[in-house]
């Protein structure tokens, strides 16, 4: 019943205080900058994303095999010169120079890209593309005298460039941003009781250690999964698909646990809050850093749940998991119980 | 301010909890080993690998396109089960992708919903299109014919336009062997330059990580394919590339992303220790003793400052050493690059610290920090190769540094003015709430932030003197809204820079005019409403026109920075840079005394005010700016 109460009062004073509102716009923060520097990191080379195509001056001997092989390129324009490319160049007419001549049985390429520019990717992008068009054809030209056929490639589709980024990055961010939270909301809490010297007054109330901390770790560990199907629901509303959606809940929901556990484990045995949340949140780090040990990481499991792709091994992580939590949740409350409160500051 | 007092405080505050060997002590420790452990090891393991596995393709075992998905991580292969497809469709929902081999040719089919293939199977298509094409290059290393593996050799130089030519290369002439040691003397990755080792052979590139890639081609008798540093981590940048076409790697900020979490990452962590330690101050009438001593409250706060200064000094230190170690050409340029950014992550940390009323709060406060100031410091530094926006951060010099560019004091005192303006007005504001009112008191973060303001508010005319202080923190949103929007088209992103730009200057100046209504620094009659906003608006316009800097030295030509600052320079006409310098006075006296107006009645009348002055600021500059300029 204690346990009620005091779950009931800590969240009182996160939705007095407004935290939860911050906590969430912090987190939709955090996605909207990483989402910004993917998208405006992929419009620097996207060629959809360009404006306009690049116009790249092709001259020298075998200038007519690049400009044929560009001409399978989209957003790519070709144009012949003989003599003045650079004053063409100069004149911003045209944003690269491709000086293509034959030498010793190879086609050799001189590109030159404006130093200073915010295309300069872009271009280099797009003469790529045309470059690997022309080693594509030069190769089968001389095919007699490979060992290994290339094999072909599939055509190219319109696929969107954030797809795998949605799943990969952007859905486990947002699943473990919550429990990152919830942890050091816990570890203030509590550190914050022991330096005001409330827990000697919440201790003389019918309520033992153990309801109180669990009262309090048991609220934030509950939020989680909340505010995880919160971000599930955004991001289907942003057309992101996201598949077996339970599953996600519960794995958010059992990592949760374990790290509050952690985080109520640290603020009791620590019970000063710069150094308990210090502990806290280089030791998540490096719990999150050390779990690529596991035969699958955590942020995998929960990409490829959502992206519908999970394995055997997933779903054996997820119910590790669980596992893991009950675990945690057992030995914290069998050491609060033998805790002495009276070592507390 | 004493400095034997201030230096006092420090020692106190840097040897707190140092004398016992405590638990906590001992806890960070071990935490921060672990921590380091766990990334390097993961770091040099080779990192997450986050797309394992994300697509599902069902290939044979004997199909040519086996090894290609095999050999790459984002793919599971899937033995094909042929009763999956009916009717040229996916039936089964265990693939993504299904290749049907065939002897005209493989067939792949791509999973569908509602007869359109699904975003997936798309995905999933165009990554294995590129894994196919690394596969087929891997291959090729192994062809005895260099000449016929690779029989397109290419040399990307970067230029200036109309400027000098560049180093030429060293061309060797018709073999076909090209300029092997080219670029190579600046690279950090101790990646061998090519063209001797005869047997020698690329690595797949994978574009993170710092793998050494000294490798060369084949072939060592007709020619070969000199790679330096090609299909490496190239952290320092190289002027030039040559190699196969696919060996090109776009120019492409790695570098920037690395650095800023290089820099920032431990700031993050020294804000967290810093932040809990003020507002442990308050907890209990702690800082009480200190307050009553014969001392300054600017002695107080510095002195507690100074230690973690001095602890984020000495970590950029190490990090510029270790840097240096490995080839950068970093040095003193780059500390004193980063220090206005720790200043300023401390500065807004102490602010926060006395805003927040519990360590629950302050938590939130810290990450919104960490957040922000990171996407200060990061984004612009994306830019640092290709725009001279990038100045806008200190990381950018950084970077420069480390590349051995040069830095004009022009560019040095724009990237590390704003930063430290704002860093010295957050502790000035700061020292105001440095109180015992505001220190052990519950009051929610608004007021605290109207009391801040209203410290320095004496009379009608001192609104000007906190609008003027307050413009550097103007400054740096706006910067750092041109930078956010800069990549954007510029149809998007001038009115939204537009809109920001309205708001963030109304509130700067609507602020302070509200914060001295609510103390009562002055009557609310009209005469005095009226000078409070002539004020504001006057303190505001003299402030803005050290803006003209920003044109002078850091954003020349940028159509967004030109909507941002309207300092018409832009435009050649003289009557519109007089006519652009003169009207924004009127402007801002307008708008500030419609805000002021709106104050002088409450809270709700205010923010009515306030509106309307955005919308009437917001008006100027779509009529006239865009007009003329």
């Amino acid at each position: 019943m204690s346990r009620r109460t005091i779950a009931r009062r800590e969240l009182q004073s996160l939705s007095r205080e407004k935290t939860i509102l911050l906590a969430l716009l912090i987190q939709l923060v955090i996605a909207a900058f990483s989402s910004f520097l993917v998208v405006g990191l992929t419009s620097i080379y996207e060629p959809d994303a360009a404006e306009d195509d690049v116009v790249v001056g092709v001259t020298g001997e075998e200038a007519d095999e690049l400009v044929t092989a560009a001409a399978a390129v989209d957003g790519l324009q070709t144009r012949r010169y003989d003599g003045s490319v650079r004053a063409a160049f100069d004149r911003n007419e045209i944003q690269a120079i491709a000086t293509v001549e034959r030498r010793g049985g190879r086609i050799v390429v001189d590109v030159e890209a404006p130093q200073s520019s915010l295309q300069k990717t872009l271009v280099v992008v797009q003469l790529r593309a045309a470059l690997e068009e022309l080693e594509r054809a030069e190769r089968s030209e001389r095919n007699a005298r490979l060992s290994f056929e290339p094999l072909p490639l599939p055509p190219s589709v319109d696929a969107s460039p954030y797809f795998g980024f949605s799943y990969t990055v952007l859905v486990p961010l947002l699943v473990f941003l919550p429990v990152f939270i919830s942890g050091a909301v816990v570890v203030d809490s509590i550190a914050e009781e022991i330096e005001r010297g409330t827990l000697e007054l919440l201790r003389v109330t019918p309520a033992t250690l153990v309801e109180i901390v669990e009262g309090k770790a048991g609220v934030m560990a509950a939020l989680v999964p909340l505010q995880v199907l919160f971000w599930i629901g955004l991001l289907e509303l942003n057309g992101i698909a996201i598949a077996n959606v339970a599953a996600i809940v519960t794995f958010a929901s059992a990592v949760a646990v374990v790290a509050v556990v952690f985080a109520a484990a640290l603020a009791l045995s620590v019970p000063v809050r710069q150094r308990a949340q210090l502990s806290y949140s280089l030791g998540l780090l490096a719990a999150f850093a050390a779990a690529a040990l596991l035969p699958e990481h955590p942020a995998t499991t929960v990409a490829l749940l959502a992206i519908d792709s999970a394995t055997a091994t997933t779903y054996a992580h997820l119910g590790a998991a669980v596992v893991a939590a009950v675990g945690f949740a057992g030995v914290l409350r069998v050491w609060v119980e033998g805790f002495d409160p009276e070592t507390l500051g | 301010m004493r400095p034997r007092k201030l230096l006092r405080i420090a020692r106190w505050e840097a040897t707190k909890g140092v004398g016992g060997f405590d638990r906590g002590a001992v806890a960070v420790i071990v935490a921060a080993a672990t921590f380091v452990l766990a990334v390097g090891f993961v770091g040099i393991t080779g990192g997450v690998a986050l797309e394992d596995g994300i697509y599902r393709v069902g290939v044979a075992e004997d199909s040519g396109y086996h090894d290609p998905v095999a050999e790459d991580p984002a793919f599971v292969a899937v033995d094909p089960d042929p009763d999956a497809i009916e009717g040229g469709r996916i039936v089964d929902d265990r693939y993504d992708l299904y290749i049907e081999d065939r002897p005209s040719g493989a067939r792949i089919y791509l999973a569908e919903s509602g007869g359109e293939p699904t975003g997936k199977s798309r995905a999933a298509l165009a990554a294995l299109r590129q894994s196919i094409d690394r596969y087929n290059d891997r291959r090729m290393f192994e062809e005895p014919n260099g000449t016929a593996a690779f029989p397109v050799v290419v040399t990307i130089r970067y230029v200036e336009r109309g400027g000098t030519e560049t180093v030429a290369i060293g061309e060797a002439g018709g073999d076909g062997e090209n300029g092997t040691e080219t670029g190579s003397e600046r690279d950090g990755n101790g990646t061998g330059s090519g063209g001797s080792d005869a047997e020698g052979r690329q690595e797949p590139s994978d574009g993170a990580g710092g793998t050494s890639s000294g490798g060369d081609s084949a072939d060592g008798t007709d020619g070969r394919i000199g790679a330096p540093s090609l299909g490496a981590f190239d952290l320092f940048g190289t002027d030039e590339t040559a190699g196969t076409p696919s060996d090109i790697q776009p120019p492409f900020p790695f570098q920037s992303l690395v650095l800023a979490f290089l820099f920032v990452l431990p700031l993050n962590f020294l804000i967290q220790a810093y932040g809990s330690s003020m507002l442990s101050e308050r907890l209990d009438r702690r800082g009480e003793l200190l307050l009553v001593a014969p001392v300054d409250r600017s002695d107080i706060v510095l002195g507690k400052t100074l230690p973690y200064v001095l602890v984020s000094v000495a970590i950029t230190v190490v990090i510029v050493g270790v840097l240096w170690a490995l080839g950068g050409e970093a040095g003193a340029l780059s500390v004193l690059a980063v220090v206005p950014l720790s200043l300023l992550f401390l500065a807004t940390t102490f602010l926060g610290a006395m805003f927040a009323r519990s360590f629950k709060e302050l938590t939130f406060v810290t990450v919104t920090i960490t957040t922000v100031l990171t996407s200060y410091a990061f984004v612009p530094a994306i830019f640092a190769e290709t725009s001279p926006v990038a100045f806008v951060s200190p990381l950018t010099l950084v970077i420069k540094d480390l590349t051995a560019a040069s830095v004009t004091p022009g560019q040095f005192a724009f990237a590390t003015g704003p930063p430290t303006l704002v860093a010295a007005i957050c502790f000035l504001f700061g020292f105001g709430v440095y109180r015992e009112e505001d220190l052990f008191t519950q009051r929610a973060i608004p007021h605290k932030v109207l009391d801040a303001l209203a410290s320095r508010i004496h009379r009608p005319r001192s609104v000007a003197c906190v609008v003027v202080l307050l413009v550097p923190f103007v400054f740096v949103a706006e910067l750092l809204v041109v930078v956010v929007l800069f990549a954007l088209p510029v149809a998007v992103s001038i009115p939204l820079v537009f809109v920001s730009i309205a708001v963030i200057e109304e509130l700067a100046k609507g602020l302070p005019i509200y914060a001295g209504f609510v103390h009562a620094r002055y009557g609310r009659s009209l005469p005095v409403t009226l000078a409070v906003g002539a004020a504001a608006g006057v303190g505001f316009f003299l402030a803005e026109k050290v803006t003209l800097a920003v044109q002078l030295v850091g954003l020349p030509g940028s159509r967004v920075a030109d909507a941002a600052f309207q300092t018409g320079l832009g435009s050649a006409d003289p009557t519109v840079v007089a006519l652009l310098a003169f009207a924004p006075l009127g402007l801002h006296v307008l708008t500030s005394t419609l805000s002021a107006l709106g104050a002088s009645r409450g809270r709700s009348t205010f923010v009515v005010g306030l509106v309307s002055a955005v919308l009437v600021h917001l008006a100027y500059n779509v009529a006239v700016v865009s007009r003329l300029v």
